[in-house]
């Protein structure tokens, strides 16, 4: 304990000591713009250093790669890159920024968070708020759901990256040899699922995510969303997941796998990747995944249903409309950076067109601007991340509030026990209870 | 493998009190020793004392990473460690865990190691691979175990199609089937250990023993319960003790198969912990979480450590 409290003060230490020999080491080149009629920064004629921390993604191309870019595009900013780990080991990413940013040094200015950060960041005064650099005919660019998602108490505290979301998957040559129409409400879903297990197609009609941890929340907030529910009222106060239409969305989410037989049992302990193999073995009729599923169904080695996928956005209950939990990574600006202006440049740059197409076809990351998905270039390198546009646009954000990781944990607990006991009322219920105590 | 071999070696013969130094030392003689004892007392003292009562007093205050705060807050965190039911439910779960699997362990490594300490063709290989599930990474084990174990695994195949069951069933999935699969991953990875040290503390008996009881007309039986159990008990209870203080700890298990449900049903002290501690940074309730743990192994230790004393006292 008393190691991991002490070290961020020696790392801070350690890179303001770094920050100087670089910035010593950057002022020969930064004399030479100047000399060839470049316009200085910073007053002090060299180039602005500013440090960008970022969980680690690389495909074709790295981050670091996509920084130098930038570096060498303009003459006024030089930005540091700092690696945090992968995006898969996001609970340390979470904390070495907790860490960093609590410490309201300024020691990182740009950085990268989950979607699901954005409130704790901005409710805790560590993200400053973007409204008066980005008004709103930029937000008009971005979808509604990031834009959504990345507000916070009226203000906009981050700066979207790119998208993941829950999607619908379907065999396609299933649903044509059997003349059914690909499903838009649960109900048509459930009625497709029973008539391809039935004769004997496949063995699971409908495979989904309800394994006690975070996968479990998002496929929640499809469900519940796709009802005209919510978990968090938009106050981010009132707790609403055990309003009727939650209730009868995970009345539905037990139903699969009890009255109406779609689901196996074992979704109980699925996340992700074991409800994906019978699908990819050509066992499950219809999947809920994230968008990484496409290109593991179109490779041969590991999967038997190549070219015999379709996706789509999920299904709706009667009078509401399709919801698809938001995911992805997004920027932000630490509130005590004092740089800001340089950060803002370099933030602009990130998000802007060119580079979310960049980031799409280097690095497989879905743009977060629908316009980007019309270039030509995309529908060349990823025809599939084209499609990804339309269910995009039914993003919807996991619940807002700073206490996001606590309620996670409290919702992950009771919902998997409503589904566990079929006791859907009374769990919701205490997880309202226990959700309004960690509010308080 | 010196150290188990140490513990496991029960004392063959009876100590002799050495005769203490009558005449009172001047404080001066004491400052060599005390020098070279210093150091490692010191390191001691950092690596395991400070942490722990560091730990206890963080327990009591509200240091949370997310608001900065650090401030006493007296017996806040028990209260609320009182009227947590998920930590009681995690607790019971751990304790069941670990009796279940200190017991199968120590039931199923002494037939493993008795029949190791026989001589046979091939005993040294065996020998080796009988540790390879030991050598494993829990990790690793753990993915294997949910990939078995899945609707779709290799159990339920085999099951299946020895018509055992008529349809697969949902090991990981039940509230109720969930901790007794992760129980079974557990005795399965950690049986060859516990074998392991108990031939270590067979090797010790004298073989002499073995002949003696023979010529005077003990059956195999008679030799095991009379001679072999008794002499093997002080390494048995200090095996099961190691063995229950690590099961108590178990984390990879759940983390990676389970998540800690169905239900919370396998949530255990230390994936409850870690939820507390790194997803919410609550530092201050997880450092009371982790006080209770260490309570709780206190406990476990001195009911061990009570069975060990007397013993020993029984040989001595």
């Amino acid at each position: 304990m008393s190691a991991s409290l002490g070290s961020p003060l020696s790392r801070r230490q350690l890179l303001k000591g770094a920050g100087a020999v670089l910035a010593a080491g950057a002022a020969a080149p930064a004399i030479a713009a100047c000399a060839s009629g470049g316009a200085s920064a910073g007053g002090s004629g060299g180039k602005t250093t500013i440090t960008f921390a970022s969980a680690k993604f690389f495909a074709k191309e790295t981050i670091g790669q996509i920084v130098d870019e930038y570096n060498s595009s303009q003459k006024l900013v030089n930005v540091q890159y700092q690696q945090l780990p992968t995006p898969s080991q996001s609970t340390e990413v979470h904390q070495q920024l907790v860490q960093s940013l609590s410490q309201r040094d300024g020691s990182i200015d740009v950085f990268t968070g989950d979607i699901i950060w954005i409130s704790e960041f901005a409710g805790a005064g560590w993200s400053a708020p973007l409204d008066s650099y980005f008004g709103q005919s930029v937000k008009a660019e971005y979808f509604p759901g990031v834009i959504d998602a990345v507000t916070y108490d009226g203000a906009m505290h981050a700066l979207p990256w790119y998208l993941d979301a829950g999607m619908l998957y379907y065999r396609k040559d299933l649903l044509d040899a059997a003349n059914i129409a690909v499903p838009s409400s649960w109900s048509e879903l459930v009625t497709a699922a029973q008539k391809l297990t039935g004769t004997h197609k496949v063995t699971d009609g409908f495979n989904w995510q309800a394994k006690q941890e975070e996968v479990l929340v998002c496929d929640l907030v499809e469900f519940i969303g796709s009802n005209g529910g919510s978990i968090l009222a938009p106050d981010g106060k009132t707790v609403t997941i055990a309003e009727p239409n939650a209730v009868a969305a995970v009345q539905f989410m037990y139903d699969t796998f009890t009255a109406d037989k779609i689901t196996p049992k074992a979704v109980l302990s699925w996340d992700e990747v074991p409800s994906e193999l019978p699908f990819l073995g050509g066992q499950a009729g219809f999947l809920r995944n994230w968008s990484f599923v496409w290109n593991d169904a179109q490779t041969a080695s590991s999967s038997s249903v190549v070219g015999k996928v379709g996706v789509t956005g999920l299904p709706a209950f009667p009078g509401g409309k399709s919801a698809a939990c938001l995911g992805g990574y997004q920027f932000g600006l630490n509130a005590s950076s004092t740089k800001k202006s340089a950060a803002i440049d370099f933030l602009t740059w990130m998000s802007s067109p060119a580079t979310q197409l960049k980031w799409a076809t280097q690095l497989g990351l879905a743009p977060s601007r629908p316009a980007v998905y019309n270039d030509s270039e995309l529908a060349q390198v990823n025809p599939f991340m084209v499609k990804l546009q339309d269910i995009f646009t039914g993003g919807t954000p996991r619940p807002k509030t700073p206490k996001y990781s606590q309620i996670s944990l409290a919702i992950q607990a009771g919902v998997s026990a409503a589904l566990s006991t079929g006791q859907i009322q009374s769990n919701l219920e205490s997880t309202k209870a226990q959700i309004e105590q960690i509010i308080g | 493998m010196s150290s188990v071999t140490e513990i496991a070696a029960p004392p063959r013969e009876p100590r002799h009190d050495v005769p203490r130094a009558k005449t009172p030392r001047p404080w001066r003689q004491l400052i060599g020793p005390v020098l070279l004892i210093v150091p490692m007392l010191a390191s001691l003292l950092a690596v395991s004392l400070y942490p722990v009562l560091r730990t206890i007093w963080t327990a009591f205050t509200n240091t949370s990473l997310e608001t900065q705060g650090s401030n006493f807050t007296g017996l806040a965190n028990v209260r609320r460690l009182q009227h947590d039911s998920l930590f009681w439910q995690a607790w019971r779960q751990t304790l069941e865990f670990t009796a279940v699997t200190t017991l199968a362990e120590t039931l199923l490594g002494l037939i493993i190691a008795l029949a190791l300490y026989k001589t046979f063709r091939g005993r040294g290989l065996v020998r080796a691979a009988v540790l390879v599930p030991w050598a494993i990474p829990t990790v690793v084990t753990a993915r294997m175990f949910s990939w078995l174990f899945d609707q779709g695994g290799l159990v339920n195949y085999l099951l299946v199609t020895l018509h055992l069951v008529s349809s697969p069933v949902n090991f990981l999935g039940s509230t109720t089937l969930a901790l007794p699969t992760l129980m079974v991953a557990d005795i399965w990875k950690t049986t060859p250990f516990m074998a392991l040290l108990l031939l270590a503390g067979l090797q010790t008996i004298p073989p002499g023993l073995g002949e003696a009881a023979r010529i005077d007309g003990a059956s195999s039986w008679d030799y095991f319960w009379r001679v072999r159990l008794p002499l093997l008990m002080p390494t048995l209870l200090v095996a099961a003790l190691l063995r229950a203080l690590d099961a108590f700890r178990v984390f990879d298990l759940p983390y990676v198969v389970t998540g800690g449900g169905p239900a919370s049903s396998t949530q255990t002290m230390s994936t409850y912990a870690y939820n507390i501690l790194f997803s919410g940074l609550e530092i201050g309730y997880g450092s009371m979480i982790a006080t209770a743990m260490f309570v709780t192994e206190v406990l476990i230790a001195g009911v061990f450590g009570i069975f060990i004393v007397r013993r020993i006292r029984q040989e001595g």
